[in-house]
C-alpha cells in the first residue's frame, strides 16, 4: 500500500495525496468548515459504494451482463455518543440481464468485498502522535 | 428555541426546525414543515413515508432504521431521497414530527 498523506489547506479543509492523486476533505458549514469537499465520514460511504460498484461491475463484465451498468445509491445512518456510523445502507442497481440466481450470489459476494469485509471485522487502528 | 406558526398553531422548534412537542403534530403541521424542506406538495408517496415514520415512532418511541423504512414502504433509497431531498433522517423525520436524529452527516 502506498503512503497516504493528509495536509491542511485552510480551516478544516485538508488535502489528501496518494499515488499522485489529490482529493479534498472539509466539514460542512454547520460543523465549522466551509464545505469545500466531502467530510471524512462521508468518504467512508464513498469507499463502500465505490468498492461495491467496482467489484460488482467487474463480475457482470466477466459474465457478459451488459443490459445496463452497475450503480450504487447509499447513505450513512449516524448515532451519537460517540458520534459514529451505525449503518451504511446501500442499494445496488444491477444490469437488467443478471439472472435471479446471480443476484443472490452477488449479494453474498458483496459482503465479502474488501471495504464491507474490513468494516465488518473492525480493523486495528494503530495511532502514534509525534 | 424559537416559536413559529405551523399548521395554524404556534409551536416551538429547535435550531434545525424540528418541532419539540410531537403531540402537536398533525397533517397541516406536516405540510408546513415540508415547505421548509423544499417540498411544496405532499403526494401520496410522501404521506406513505410520513405516516410509516409517525406510526413507527408512536409504537417504539424511536425512528426506524433506514433499511427497515425502505423495506416496509417499498421505496428504494433513491426514491426516498427523491421524495425528501434532505434524506430520511433530516427531511422525512422532520416532516413526520419526530425528534431530530443524532449524528453529523
Amino acid at each position: 500500500m502506498d503512503l497516504i498523506t493528509v495536509t491542511r489547506e485552510e480551516g478544516l479543509k485538508f488535502s489528501v495525496q496518494l499515488r499522485g492523486h489529490v482529493v479534498t476533505t472539509d466539514m460542512s458549514v454547520d460543523e465549522g468548515g466551509e464545505d469545500g469537499g466531502p467530510s471524512p465520514v462521508e468518504y467512508l460511504g464513498v469507499a463502500s459504494g465505490a468498492c461495491l460498484a467496482t467489484m460488482v461491475q467487474a463480475y457482470c463484465d466477466t459474465r457478459g451482463y451488459t443490459d445496463g451498468d452497475v450503480s450504487v445509491s447509499l447513505t450513512l445512518e449516524m448515532v451519537d455518543n460517540p458520534n459514529r456510523v451505525r449503518a451504511i445502507v446501500l442499494d445496488v442497481e444491477l444490469p437488467k440481464d443478471v439472472p435471479e440466481g446471480d443476484r443472490e450470489k452477488l449479494k453474498t459476494m458483496a459482503s465479502r468485498m474488501p471495504v464491507p469485509a474490513t468494516l465488518r471485522d473492525g480493523p486495528r487502528v494503530d495511532i502514534e502522535m509525534f | 428555541m424559537e416559536m413559529v406558526e405551523l399548521g395554524g398553531k404556534q409551536m416551538e422548534i429547535d435550531e434545525d426546525g424540528f418541532i419539540q412537542d410531537p403531540d402537536q403534530w398533525d397533517e397541516a403541521v406536516a405540510a408546513d414543515l415540508a415547505k421548509t424542506e423544499g417540498v411544496d406538495d405532499l403526494t401520496d408517496n410522501h404521506w406513505k413515508l410520513v405516516h410509516y415514520l409517525r406510526d413507527y415512532y408512536l409504537e417504539y418511541n424511536m425512528a426506524p432504521m433506514i433499511r427497515k423504512l425502505c423495506k416496509q414502504t417499498g421505496f428504494s433509497l433513491k426514491e426516498v431521497y427523491d421524495l425528501f431531498p434532505s434524506g430520511p433522517a433530516k427531511g422525512a423525520c422532520k416532516v413526520a414530527g419526530l425528534p431530530k436524529p443524532t449524528g453529523c452527516v
